[in-house]
């Protein structure tokens, strides 16, 4: 039997463990808006009972623990999935810049031409319209040799069209330095969380080393972990005391509570950055997230694009220079090239013929000034097959170029809008599992009001007995 | 399965993006006309419409080049009607003067009208293209005039020289199909595009023949008129003629090519609005249908969000 002061001492108890379930109710209560926190429950559970007469009897209850209520499967599960979302967002990103910087866009617009004139059609931005505009300014030399106007004409969309490679050259070089950026302070980032982990590790295993769990330290380094797996795929395991290893491209970077290495970027050559180990120096190959992502599109994507604009300028160049150096110009001169420059950043019109429109060597014979044989070739070389360019012609090679962006974006995009369905499906499924409900943490609160109460009612009955108890003697 | 209040919160805010965005795109493509606007919209749709677009270009520039050489042809035709005048009265003065019967006086006359044909023919074959400023008649030695006439004191044609030469521009059409509209003043190398005055394949040469009548009927030499030089000047009215059918064929095929651009316009015109336009219509219904389905999102929402078990426990 309990007896008078056991049974006060089981209401005070009783009390105890009714008011840590108050506690942590309104601890679950004030963090429900908190990012990554996981409601916890009081484990209240009896307490040993006590042989007697009639049987083993009960002595009330006791607040053992406090749980915290994750599936560590499915928080492995949305780590992964934040990695690979991660690296979708990354290729985005970077892809969304590279189609700004082409800035080959269709407008809404009425087009007026002697033919048709209430047609709704649209016309472009960017180099497509500049090119055919460029070979149409040909032509119209081709067919007015003399025309000064018409020569004038075209030095105007020659240099058009030199501004706008000049322009998408060195956007898509900008580009390419801000992702080497980005990638830098995305290596910073990760170090941060690391080292985060790290001392979460040391903090944790002091905290449990006198029992129970740390959970809110818990959710932080799980929140951690996930920020990580959004920039690097990462693999964890658990390490002593309730430690997380993590290990990123086969390089273990935290061990227990120690930070092993950090990530840092280098020159793999050519102003390419990639990622190795600081003091170990080993090179990594990330597995996805977003740091993988901008070198992937980077590397990959924009290169090929880069690459494309800047063959499509050079063969213009080449091609164009070496028909037009073989003509005569209206004065009889010859030898001069139209364009100067080397690739898309560049690339701009010969300054003299800029000056004087007569200089352009438009004519096949030094003697008859008014033949267009040049000029005539000059503008068929917009259907003639260039073999720098596989055997496209200029405005089939740029639409290639054009199209390979958009599909890459298209894929990228299409990526990014299932993972987000993945991802909203993962994290509804853990808040139904961690998440706090307000009705049901109030309900909680209640009855553990309710129960307080009625331990309370039992101190008072059991004050009444021995109160009782001692005035026998009185 | 449990859902908090969190998870319900999350889920409204992602369903109202989803619909925002999308009639966000919706409304874009109703003012703008266009289903597509960037590449990654549609790539395939891309690339074509800007194929079309680049043809379209290319056959506008056509169009002009084909505007020009019309033109062109229209004003040498007007030359050739002159030039045929000349020719026939040229030929009335010829038969004429074959009669030996007439007086020297009338055939000073005759030599005094073919002197003054000699320098109306000269001017004409000097004429410039309105458009260009250039000589039509010089070939492509675009410089000068390119006939000169030299007279003596007594005011005698003496010779007519030719400072042009016989090659003509060859101008684009179509792809790949080029068309020289022009007639050079002078081919004496037996090929390649006929000459308007001087041609060695048709045997004209018709500023020497003039200067010949001249010089004959001066010294009233009619026999050499009736035999030499009437047989020479049929040669030059010959070649003219030949000439001015050669320019009407070539009008005809100008108009034709015309036609055929235009209609290659049109109907490119046609492909780029199916790759790239909207279909109004259709595209207004999803909007309206993409409001309704926020405004019922919002209303549910705002419904669902204001109910708590707080709002019961006094």
């Amino acid at each position: 039997m309990l007896g008078l002061f056991g049974t006060l001492n089981m209401a005070a108890r009783s009390l105890q463990a009714q008011q840590t379930g108050v506690e942590v109710s309104g601890h679950n209560l004030a963090n429900v808006n908190t990012a990554g926190y996981s409601r916890q429950r009081v484990d209240i559970k009896t307490s040993t009972a006590l042989p007697t007469a009639v049987g083993p009897e009960g002595t009330g209850a006791n607040a053992v623990a406090i749980q915290q209520l994750v599936s560590a499967v499915l928080n492995s599960q949305i780590q992964n999935q934040s990695s690979t979302s991660g690296y979708w967002s990354g290729q985005q990103g970077a892809l969304q810049n590279a189609q700004n910087a082409l800035n080959e866009f269709l407008n809404g617009g009425t087009s007026t031409s002697s033919t048709s004139s209430s047609t709704t059609s649209s016309s472009s931005t960017g180099l497509a319209t500049q090119l055919s505009g460029l070979f149409s300014a040909f032509q119209s030399v081709a067919t007015s040799p003399g025309s000064v106007s018409a020569r004038q004409a075209l030095i105007g969309q020659a240099q058009a069209l030199a501004t706008t490679f000049n322009q998408v050259g060195t956007q898509l070089d900008t580009q390419r330095t801000s992702l080497n950026a980005s990638l830098g302070s995305d290596v910073d980032s990760a170090n941060k969380l690391l080292a985060d982990v790290a001392s979460l590790n040391k903090q944790i295993a002091s905290a449990e080393f006198t029992g129970g769990t740390a959970n809110d330290l818990r959710d932080a380094r799980e929140q951690d972990l996930e920020n990580l797996s959004h920039l690097t795929n990462i693999t964890t395991s658990t390490g002593t005391g309730g430690a997380v290893d993590v290990t990123i491209g086969g390089q273990q970077l935290v061990s227990d509570n120690k930070l092993l290495d950090t990530l840092k970027t280098y020159d793999a050559g050519g102003g390419n950055l990639l990622v190795q180990t600081a003091t170990g120096g080993v090179n990594l190959t990330l597995a996805g997230g977003s740091m993988q992502g901008t070198i992937d599109a980077r590397d990959g994507t924009l290169a090929t694009l880069q690459t494309g604009v800047n063959t499509l300028a050079s063969t213009l160049i080449n091609q164009v220079n070496a028909v037009h150096s073989a003509g005569y110009s209206l004065t009889g001169m010859t030898g001069a090239n139209f364009f100067s420059g080397m690739n898309a950043a560049t690339i701009t019109v010969n300054p003299s013929l800029a000056d004087n429109p007569s200089l352009i060597q438009a004519s096949g014979s030094a003697t008859a000034t008014g033949d267009n044989s040049v000029a005539l070739q000059l503008a068929q070389l917009a259907s003639a097959a260039q073999v720098a360019l596989n055997g496209q012609t200029f405005g089939d090679a740029y639409n290639q170029s054009v199209a390979d962006l958009g599909n890459a974006l298209q894929y990228a995009n299409n990526q990014v809008t299932s993972q987000t369905a993945v991802a909203t499906m993962l994290s509804t499924q853990r808040s139904s599992i961690s998440g706090v409900n307000v009705d049901e943490e109030m309900t909680n609160l209640m009855s553990y009001q309710r129960a307080y109460a009625a331990s309370a009612e039992l101190v008072k009955t059991v004050d009444q007995m021995i109160q009782t108890v001692l005035s026998i003697k009185t | 399965m449990r859902v908090t209040a969190n998870a319900f919160n999350d889920s409204l805010i992602n369903q109202l993006n989803v619909l925002t965005s999308r009639q966000y795109n919706l409304q874009n493509q109703v003012s703008t006309g266009l289903r597509i606007s960037a590449p990654s919209d549609d790539p395939a749709a891309m690339t074509n419409t800007l194929k079309y677009q680049a043809d379209k270009a290319a056959q506008t520039q056509y169009g002009s080049n084909i505007a020009t050489l019309q033109t062109r042809a229209t004003s040498i035709y007007n030359v050739l009607q002159s030039l045929q005048t000349i020719s026939s009265r040229v030929g009335e003065l010829s038969t004429l003067a074959s009669d030996s019967t007439k007086s020297p006086a009338d055939l000073n006359n005759y030599g005094d009208e073919v002197k003054q044909l000699i320098q109306q023919a000269a001017q004409l074959a000097n004429t410039k293209d309105a458009a260009t400023g250039q000589y039509l008649f010089g070939g492509t030695a675009a410089g000068a005039a390119p006939f000169t006439v030299a007279t003596d004191a007594n005011g005698n044609v003496t010779g007519v020289t030719y400072q042009g030469n016989s090659s003509v521009n060859k101008i684009e059409i179509a792809s790949g199909v080029t068309v020289a509209v022009d007639i050079p003043g002078a081919n004496t190398s037996g090929s390649g595009a006929r000459g308007l005055i001087t041609d060695s394949q048709s045997g004209a040469d018709f500023f020497n023949h003039l200067i010949s009548l001249q010089n004959d009927l001066a010294s009233g030499n009619t026999a050499a008129i009736a035999s030499t030089d009437s047989a020479n000047l049929q040669k030059d009215e010959n070649n003219l003629l030949y000439h001015v059918s050669s320019n009407g064929v070539m009008q005809s095929r100008l108009n034709l090519a015309a036609t055929i651009t235009s209609n290659s316009s049109q109907s490119l015109d046609k492909m780029i609005s199916d790759a790239s336009s909207a279909d109004v219509v259709q595209t207004m219904v999803q909007l309206n249908q993409a409001q309704t389905a926020y405004q019922a999102a919002l209303q549910s929402g705002a419904k669902i969000m204001q109910l708590s078990i707080l709002n019961y426990i006094s």
